[in-house]
């Protein structure tokens, strides 16, 4: 996957700075479309680290091969799965390179993952410390509990994951009322009235004529695209998307298509191609056409550039379903998502679904739209069929959340933490990227990655951040590109700016340690006023 | 201490070299190996070099007709 070098992805005026290109879009660029620069970047690999990373790769995987052989030929002790004697002449199910990765690679380093918390994951949290004498292939507890950690892992964008508090009081009260299972489906007996409340408080807080709630996020995904569309459609997806949307698509035996990240040409050559040649063999016109997109994608920081996307779906009348399991509450004014921070219509968006894991704290998804969509999906959606219910402690948490965000408990506790998490995202990626780190994504996105490349400096950078205290979540191979291994850092309402602050000096420091701060395109600190000639001076130096 | 920082600054580049070339995920035997072999191709080759040098640098004096 080969990235474009700085590119911000408006049609700006080009302002050269000393030599350095830097592309700001002003307020009134693209006519009537963007009400609002979109400054996005993804910096190119830089070669000598590209290479650098395939060397390392083939030196782990020399050693993988060896370690290999040793297992086979009972040299060493084999702790992985492995087939039994009896099926040695059965087609082999462990020799597939995922396979190989995890045995060689991923093992090596695996103390990084699934570490064990013991306490809300608000804004620090505490670690349950785990040893292993055996190089990862055993843990054990040291029985040392580690306070504290600043987290920068956890999807709490607007610090709801909290045991005290109106939600949690709420969540209390009805468990104590009404219990926590529901034990039915939606379709049977599992439709309560706090359900429908919830469903009346989704769609006005989404702008829409009707909402439905399921209880798993992923879920939602996957049982509901193959409601939608079937076989004679087409499915015009995102290259990015995350594995629910890609299983709902597959379920639902239309016919894929994938176009590059973001990319609104390559979207749009699609659909002229799909309308220009219709079904493959029959040159039939398409049932339908929908467009899979995120509002958030969560590996790379970009947000949609869904002014384009609604243009391009009214012109050629293809629908359009956003996932905005990232954006919802993370973006906007008042944090109804990636649809209020361009400052469109939600009417304009066919398909709204959501999660609310991420800014809500809770569990489950929603989808919402016209009302004849959401009525056809109570009956259709495999998910109101055959899974149970939201549990009602967590019906209550979304309640009572989405209240906050919209102001209705009487209080400005929400609006509060939609601008300290904004102010938060502006900060921190602002200082991560004159510190010289390598940063993917939109200025205005809560989550960001930082590029790290190295599969070593991926283990490095886990242990070292939480030597020093902080929790971070490392990315690796199955999830991005192999030499594109990166940290995933995400910004929560929670975290004050001293606990940014002592973040992103430990951050310097291990960037420093493990030579990690790669980027080539020198961003000038920022100035406190608008750009104009008389500035020139001022930055000389 | 100029030895001691001397000591710091080569442990940092060694630390640097085994994140890079990912021996900082290997196990100390792995490491030992991959270091000796290492060691052995860059002694071979420091070798090649002291053997082979005064040979070379006379034959490309004696074509740019610097020595007879």
């Amino acid at each position: 996957l080969v990235r474009d070098p700085l590119v911000t992805m408006c049609n700006g005026n080009e302002s050269v700075l000393m030599g350095i290109a830097l592309q700001v879009c002003h307020a009134a660029c693209n006519g009537e479309l963007y009400s609002r620069p979109f400054i996005e970047s993804f910096e190119e690999t830089p070669m000598l680290l590209a290479v650098l990373t395939y060397m390392s790769y083939g030196i782990l995987t020399i050693f993988g091969y060896l370690r290999d052989f040793m297992r086979e030929w009972k040299i060493e002790k084999c702790h992985t799965a492995r087939e039994r004697e009896e099926q040695k002449d059965f087609v082999p199910l462990y020799q597939d390179f995922e396979n190989f990765y995890t045995r060689n690679i991923y093992m090596r380093i695996r103390d990084s993952w699934n570490r064990p918390i013991c306490s809300v994951p608000g804004a620090t949290f505490d670690l349950v410390e785990c040893s292993s004498n055996d190089y990862n292939w055993t843990f054990e507890y040291t029985g040392r509990v580690v306070k504290d950690v600043i987290n920068l892992g956890s999807y709490n964008y607007l610090g709801f994951a909290e045991n005290t508090g109106a939600c949690a009081t709420a969540a209390g009260e009805v468990t104590v009322k009404f219990g926590v299972g529901v034990a039915s489906t939606r379709q049977e007996m599992g439709n309560l009235d706090r359900h429908e409340e919830l469903e009346k408080l989704a769609a006005s807080f989404l702008g829409v004529e009707s909402a439905m709630v399921f209880g798993m996020g992923f879920a939602t995904n996957s049982m509901n695209i193959p409601a939608l569309v079937g076989k004679g459609c087409l499915i015009l997806s995102d290259e990015l998307n995350h594995a629910s949307l890609v299983l709902g698509a597959r379920l639902s035996s239309s016919t894929i298509r994938v176009f590059k990240h973001n990319n609104m040409q390559s979207l749009e050559k699609l659909l002229r191609d799909a309308i220009v040649h219709g079904q493959p063999r029959t040159h039939r016109p398409w049932k339908k056409i929908l467009i899979l997109m995120e509002g958030i994608y969560s590996m790379e920081g970009s947000i949609i550039r869904l002014p384009e996307v609604i243009a391009l779906k009214k012109k050629y009348k293809a629908y359009l379903y956003l996932d905005e399991a990232h954006s919802i509450g993370a973006l906007g004014l008042n944090g109804r998502g990636v649809v209020e921070y361009f400052g469109l219509d939600p009417k304009d968006v066919d398909v709204m679904m959501g999660t609310f894991t991420k800014s809500f704290s809770a569990a489950g998804g929603y989808v919402g739209g016209r009302k004849d969509l959401i009525d056809y999906l109570r009956t259709h959606s495999h998910s109101a069929i055959y899974a149970t219910t939201m549990s009602l402690p967590v019906v209550e948490q979304i309640l009572t959340s989405m209240k906050c965000i919209m102001g209705k408990d009487g209080t400005t506790i929400g609006l509060s933490r939609i601008q300290r998490l904004a102010e938060n995202t502006v900060y921190f990626r602002r200082r991560l990227q004159e510190m010289g780190f390598i940063i993917y994504g939109n200025n205005d996105s809560p989550v960001v990655p930082m590029m790290l490349y190295m599969p070593a400096k991926l283990g490095a950078f886990g242990r070292e951040m939480l030597k020093r205290n902080i929790g971070v979540v490392g990315v690796g191979f199955p999830a991005t590109p192999i030499i594109e291994s990166r940290a995933r850092f995400c910004i929560s309402a929670a975290h004050t700016k001293e606990m940014l602050d002592r973040a992103l000096d430990v951050i310097s420091e291990v960037g420093d340690l493990l030579h990690l701060k790669y980027s080539r395109h020198k961003v000038l600190p920022s100035l406190d006023r608008p750009f104009d000639e008389t500035t020139y001076e001022e930055n000389e130096e | 201490m100029a030895l001691g920082d001397a000591w710091k600054q080569l442990s940092w580049f060694y630390y640097q070299y085994v994140l890079v070339t990912a021996l900082y995920m290997l196990e100390p035997w792995e490491r030992t190996i991959f270091n000796s072999l290492l060691i052995t191709v860059a002694a071979m080759a420091v070798y090649t070099c002291y053997v082979f040098m005064p040979q070379h640098i006379m034959a490309i004096l004696h074509y740019f007709e610097v020595v007879q």
